[in-house]
């Protein structure tokens, strides 16, 4: 048992980072305008073909991949804003409506993908080669980077939306839109900036992944389920708690593989979201409103 | 005295419900004005169409001289005219001194925005005690103060006040009509809304009597009523 339990747990570590990587982009939307970006699955997607594009097949490098991937995202990530949520502003059913333009959103760029892209499987590059060993279970590299990386973008964020003006600016829109305006911010360019700096994160995410699984245009949207998991698990709105609760999940999915196996580990995943939601109704780590 | 702001024909109002049927009202450069009158006449659907939140169906409403109809409420804060919302709970999860800071938001109210912390801090010495409270753990008194504060932060120009004392017990009514009066005699051109006509006369050198979404009529020092005659502004003449 103890030859498995170690690799378990650290791929339960590196499926945490990637949740707490997207649930971190999803609760940023989510506390500025109270609408959930469905598309955030798909916007990593394109971020992934963006950099293998211009890294792979103009050859110019994974750097300047990487900065054309989450371009990418980030201008795909504000025409979503622009063209499919603020139609819908002040609108009674904005959170409803959103849902469906957004997932309107999310088909359109995978589908668009596959037929830009087409089928074939691609894959990116690792930033970094070779292998390293946490607690005594080998692990690639890269693997290894998004395990440090993911801690480091959520500190970032924290001191972000904490501590600068435009970071707070996102808080006070999410907290009371007009009492934010009578302060002078720009309402509609805060959610345009929450929707861009959530975008930026879903590529980054895309193109981290895109080195350790095949790029295919269900690269995003697959692990989303699991990321809105994450979000409602760890109680909306608080950027902590979203993170623990990635944690929590990343871990729980690893060990559920290893004694459940893959075909009901789903399952078990929803059974505990909806015992949470029974029992703390705020989440797990929600505090109540 | 130049015309600081200058509210002509201003009509606006909900959806398809008009609240306003043409208002004419002006502030002087280092002015304070009065508006009073019974609720549900327009009073705060003025004010909201002044800031910018709301648009006028027509009329045009100038700040210095520059036309600010319609303008984005951004915008307008941004050209230094700033209003202090009523019985607001501002942003809840933030702290009194983040809010207080990050109202020194638009560029206007960046230089210098320590000094006018201070200068709130000395007007409201609560602020400052409850530094690292959530704004919504607050008193609706500190709430209030809050939410002036914030409006000091933005380095006003004209700074509006929409029924700063409502539902505030007798004691912090006067504690922030002191302020109010200090921040009058700083002179903070002031546009105030109050149901107490003695405090707007004691505040302000003119006062608007707004009924069914009109100026009913403007009142000064000079020819001040008496208090029959403002009872009868509010309920009517009533036979004797």
């Amino acid at each position: 048992m103890d030859g498995v339990l170690i690799p378990t747990l650290v791929s339960g570590l590196l499926l945490g980072s990637l949740y707490a990587l997207m649930a971190s982009g999803l609760s940023l939307i989510w506390t500025t305008l109270g609408v959930f970006n469905f598309a955030h699955g798909a916007l990593m997607t394109v971020g992934a073909y963006f950099a293998w594009t211009v890294s792979e097949q103009l050859g110019l490098g994974l750097f300047t991949g990487f900065v054309a991937g989450i371009g990418a995202a980030v201008i795909a990530g504000v025409l979503i804003e622009l063209l499919l949520v603020r139609p819908f502003y002040g609108n009674r059913s904005m959170m409803l409506i959103t849902v469906m333009t957004t997932l309107a959103a999310s088909t359109i760029l995978e589908r668009g993908i596959s037929i830009i892209w087409g089928p074939r499987l691609k894959q990116l590059p690792r930033v970094v080669e070779g292998q390293v060993e946490i607690f005594g279970a080998p692990v690639s590299a890269h693997e290894a980077l998004i395990i440090v990386l993911a801690p480091v973008v959520l500190l970032a964020l924290w001191w972000y939306t904490g501590r600068t003006r435009s970071g707070r600016s996102l808080r006070a829109v999410g907290q009371n839109a007009s009492s934010a305006a009578l302060i002078g911010i720009d309402v509609p360019r805060t959610f345009s900036l929450a929707f861009g700096l959530s975008a930026a994160l879903a590529g980054l995410t895309g193109v981290l992944l895109g080195s350790i699984r095949f790029v295919t245009p269900g690269l995003g949207t697959d692990p989303l389920v699991n990321a809105m998991i994450v979000v409602i698990f760890g109680g909306l709105g608080s950027m902590g708690a979203t993170a623990g609760a990635a944690y929590v999940i990343g871990m729980m999915e690893a060990l559920l593989i290893l004694w459940l196996g893959l075909y009901w580990t789903p399952a078990v995943l929803f059974m505990a979201l909806i015992l949470v939601l029974v029992f703390r109704p705020n989440g797990l780590f929600g505090r109540a409103a | 005295m130049s015309r600081l702001l200058d509210v002509q024909g201003v009509r606006a109002g909900y959806a398809t419900v008009p609240v306003l049927h043409g208002i004419d009202l002006h502030v002087g450069d280092g002015e304070a004005i009065g508006l009073f009158g019974p609720n549900g006449h327009g009073k705060t659907t003025l004010l909201h169409t002044i800031s910018g939140l709301l648009t006028p169906t027509s009329g045009t409403i100038l700040f210095d001289g520059q036309d600010i109809t319609g303008a984005k409420p951004s915008a307008i804060v941004a050209a230094g005219l700033v209003q202090a919302q009523q019985g607001n709970t501002l942003f809840g999860d933030m702290g009194v001194e983040e809010t207080l800071e990050l109202a020194a938001f638009s560029p206007r109210a960046r230089d210098g925005w320590q000094t006018r912390l201070e200068e709130v801090h000395s007007l409201f010495p609560r602020l400052a005690e409850r530094r690292r409270q959530r704004a919504k753990t607050l008193s609706g008194g500190e709430r209030q103060m809050l939410s002036i504060g914030c409006s000091m932060m933005c380095n006003p120009r004209l700074l509006i006040l929409d029924e700063p004392t409502l539902g505030l017990s007798p004691r912090l009514k006067a504690e922030l009509r002191d302020a109010i009066s200090e921040i009058a005699r700083r002179g903070v051109p002031l546009i105030v809304v109050e149901q107490d006509v003695e405090f707007l006369l004691a505040l302000a050198g003119r006062l608007y009597l707004v009924e069914q979404g009109e100026v009913a009529s403007e009142i000064d020092r000079d020819n001040a009523p008496d208090h029959q005659e403002i009872m009868d502004m509010y309920f009517g003449k009533q036979a004797h």
